[in-house]
């Protein structure tokens, strides 16, 4: 491949764009190595603590966006201690130290302060998007930091972080010479926001395109609003309430019916059913619908509302739709490809629930559905090979059943057919969620039939270290695993230790791993990091427990063991 | 389905450490956990020995597994209408002694009339009923406004009703 100068070389990479590929580019030759990192402009870290700032900017150093992901993927249950870790600012210190062109940062599950942000705000003239998703560690200061100082800000997008809200006087801090906005969600802030400032910068940005309001937005606000910017595509409503008496509803109606851009809708963070009709003129164009966050809105309207909606192909809702519902989606919305059923009731006695039947109907009717993500009071073995049957373009699908190991209630079987009739018939499933009763059974079939698994979890599943062993010896393509109350020990943990530098982690928490077995893998993996994760609350474990390990969480990495760990994390 | 939603996992670890031996026991316990599930504060091996079961004010933080955000979102909409209460006085025609009823306990006219039914054994006609009915056995709902005049129930959006409505009449068709 020397045929080409270099230059060549580099407008064909141009044209490369996931991370993936570049990779794979960069592994061909020398030559190629160095033309290829000299022109990334987007680099994706999955795991904080895989690299060292210094060895990706070193590597890429004209790097204009950056994607990191911190905490593992249970910390999103309440399973990963706060202080934890997947702090952002050795990252931003070493980008500014290095003068990086920094325009985009992206962060998952990170831990990143007000005095990071107003960093951020500061040392990169060019910035322009921040988008945080899961993260904590900032206020509303640190948002009025970057509001004040980017002057060329196109996107500020906020999703489910926990923000402290010191009251809404930081959209306020825009200036009026920022007319950058192509984004802005902050549907996740608890507090009051400035009503007038919001109107007034939503007034003089002209490219915006996706807006998302919190819960202190009232609807005439939201009329308000949508009168300057007819041109949104993607709404997310801030309070949907209104006195029936005041005529808002109309007027609202009126004024999105000259909104035939709307195609992604979310938000009724407070909602009361008779106003929905004044949404329904956009219905007929919506792609997307999120009402995951609008408990208020029961079966009835639900239904009413999304008959119609039939272009619709990605659907987040609450199990309050019912079967019969899920019945209404099934036969109106055939383009469907991503379906989420949200528990409305966590701990309920399922009177608001789905079962196996809404799953089948979803299943027979909505052929382009591959994304699935499904809370369920019960599911049976025929319903999951149905499905198999009816859809096999799954590539993500996540199951939980509320009571965690119950059985296929008709046969009182544990599921490993039905999983099993689901990893054969979807070829190209990526990402796996088992739930209910499941034997070492279920995994044999993982093992054989997932060829391209990517992420599977389970949890209060398997009978002995066979089920974790068919699973790590089987599925070649395995790069995160996460267990949790399940029983499998020593043997499966240090049979096949290589594998685990294959994958980017393997979270294990309440198994059958001892401290001595974790000490072992760390002593033969030296390019692992092993965590035991101890209970913040334990001051000391009882005789029975001291071998047994809690929390386990492990990772592949260049840069050994993390410096900023607390003290209730052991690094082995 | 039971109603008492107690799910406890005493997945119970024996003390010893090899797979064989664990076999044996987890079927054990699964059997005995098929029976009876209760649902621990946490169920992590370091805390086995709490083995709390739980009222709804004691709920595990780590399962089902959903954000805390939604977790959250859905427990201050439950405590919302769990707290709120409205009762207004029903009578029916040609009994002296009347009932009480929580109108924001219901969802709207529908589950209204589903509860009367089953209150006053009877069947009961309100405006967005059609068809018609034999008189014999059926009754009418009729409201008291907030002005004193007796109205047929359920002309007006279901909010507009709660804030008008000061009491329930059900009198033979």
């Amino acid at each position: 491949m020397n045929y080409f100068p270099d230059e060549v070389i580099e407008h064909v990479f141009d044209f490369i764009a996931s991370h993936k590929d570049r990779n794979a580019v960069s592994l061909v030759c020398k030559s190629w190595y160095k033309i290829e990192r000299i022109s990334r402009r987007r680099v994706f870290i999955g795991n904080c603590y895989a690299i060292s700032p210094e060895r990706v900017i070193e590597r890429f150093p004209e790097l204009k966006s950056l994607t990191l992901k911190g905490k593992p993927h249970f910390a999103d249950f309440n399973l990963v201690p706060h202080d934890w870790g997947g702090f952002v600012q050795p990252w931003i210190e070493a980008l500014v130290k290095h003068r990086v062109g920094l325009e985009e940062l992206r962060l998952k599950r990170m831990v990143i302060s007000d005095e990071s942000l107003e960093r951020l705000s500061k040392a990169f003239v060019n910035f322009k998007t921040l988008v945080l998703v899961s993260c904590e560690g900032f206020t509303t200061d640190g948002l009025a930091a970057i509001a004040a100082n980017c002057r060329f800000l196109r996107e500020l997008d906020l999703q489910e972080n926990e923000v402290e809200d010191h009251r809404g006087h930081w959209i306020s801090c825009f200036p009026e010479s920022c007319t950058s906005l192509v984004s802005l969600n902050f549907a996740c802030l608890k507090g009051d926001i400035n009503l007038t400032a919001l109107e007034r910068l939503v007034a003089r940005s002209p490219n915006l395109t996706s807006l998302r309001l919190n819960r202190a937005v009232p609807l005439d606000t939201l009329q308000r609003i949508l009168m300057r910017a007819p041109q949104l595509v993607d709404l997310g409503t801030g309070s949907f309430l209104h006195d029936p008496a005041s005529g808002a509803s109309s007027k609202l109606k009126a004024t999105l019916l000259k909104c035939n851009s709307i195609r992604t809708l979310s938000g009724f963070l407070e909602v009361s059913p008779r106003c929905l009709t004044a949404i329904y003129p956009v219905c007929q164009n919506l792609n997307s619908l999120n009402l995951s966050y609008a408990p208020g809105i029961h079966g009835h309207d639900l239904i009413k509302l999304i008959q119609h909606c039939r272009k619709l192909e990605r659907l987040w809702i609450l199990d309050s739709i019912g079967d019969k519902g899920l019945g209404v989606v099934a036969s109106t919305c055939k383009e469907l490809q991503e379906l989420r059923v949200f528990p409305s009731d966590p701990y309920g006695a399922g009177n608001a629930t789905v079962t196996e039947e809404g799953l089948v109907a979803i299943s027979a009717g909505c052929p382009k559905l591959h994304s699935l993500l499904y809370f369920c009071q019960q599911m049976t073995n025929a319903a999951l090979i149905t499905v198999a049957k009816n859809c096999s373009n799954f590539t993500r699908f996540r199951l939980c059943i509320l009571d965690p190991i119950k059985p296929d209630p008709v046969t009182m079987q544990p599921l490993d057919e039905g999983f099993g009739a689901i990893v054969q018939s979807c070829k190209r499933l990526r990402r796996l969620s088992l739930s209910g009763l499941l034997t070492d059974q279920v995994f044999l079939y993982i093992g054989m039939y997932a060829e391209q698994l990517e992420m599977l979890s389970i949890a209060f599943a398997g009978n002995s270290d066979k089920g974790m062993l068919y699973v790590l010896n089987g599925c070649k393509k395995l790069r995160k695993l996460e267990i949790r109350d399940s029983p499998f020990g020593n043997t499966a943990l240090l049979t096949d230790v290589g594998k685990y530098e294959t994958m980017r982690s393997l979270w294990m928490s309440s198994c059958e791993i001892t401290l001595v077995g974790c000490e072992i893998l760390a002593k033969k993996m030296p390019m692992l990091n092993v965590e035991i994760i101890n209970d913040e609350d334990d001051i000391a474990p009882s005789s029975e427990d001291i071998l047994r390990v809690g929390k386990m969480y492990l990772y592949r990495t260049l840069v050994g063991s993390r410096k900023d760990a607390p003290w209730f994390v052991d690094i082995l | 389905m039971s109603s008492s939603h107690h799910i406890s996992l005493k997945m119970g670890r024996g003390t010893s450490c090899s797979s064989s031996s664990i076999e044996s026991s987890t079927e054990q316990q699964r059997k005995d956990l098929s029976t009876d599930l209760r649902l621990g504060l946490s169920i992590s091996t370091s805390s086995q020995h709490h083995n709390t079961s739980f009222s709804r004010e004691h709920q595990p933080s780590d399962w089902p597994p959903i954000k805390p955000l939604l977790r959250k979102a859905l427990e201050a909409e439950e405590n919302e209408s769990n707290s709120a209460t409205f009762f207004v006085k029903v009578y029916m025609e040609g009994i002296p002694i009347g009932r009480k009823l929580d109108l924001l306990a219901h969802d709207g006219y529908h589950d209204l009339i589903t509860t009367l039914d089953h209150m006053f054994n009877t069947s009961i006609l309100w405006s967005e009923m059609d068809g018609s009915y034999s008189d014999r056995n059926y009754h009418v709902l009729t409201y008291e406004d907030k002005e004193g005049d007796w109205m047929m129930v359920g002309d007006v959006p279901w909010e507009m009703f709660l804030s008008t409505v000061r009491r329930l009449k059900i009198t033979r068709a």
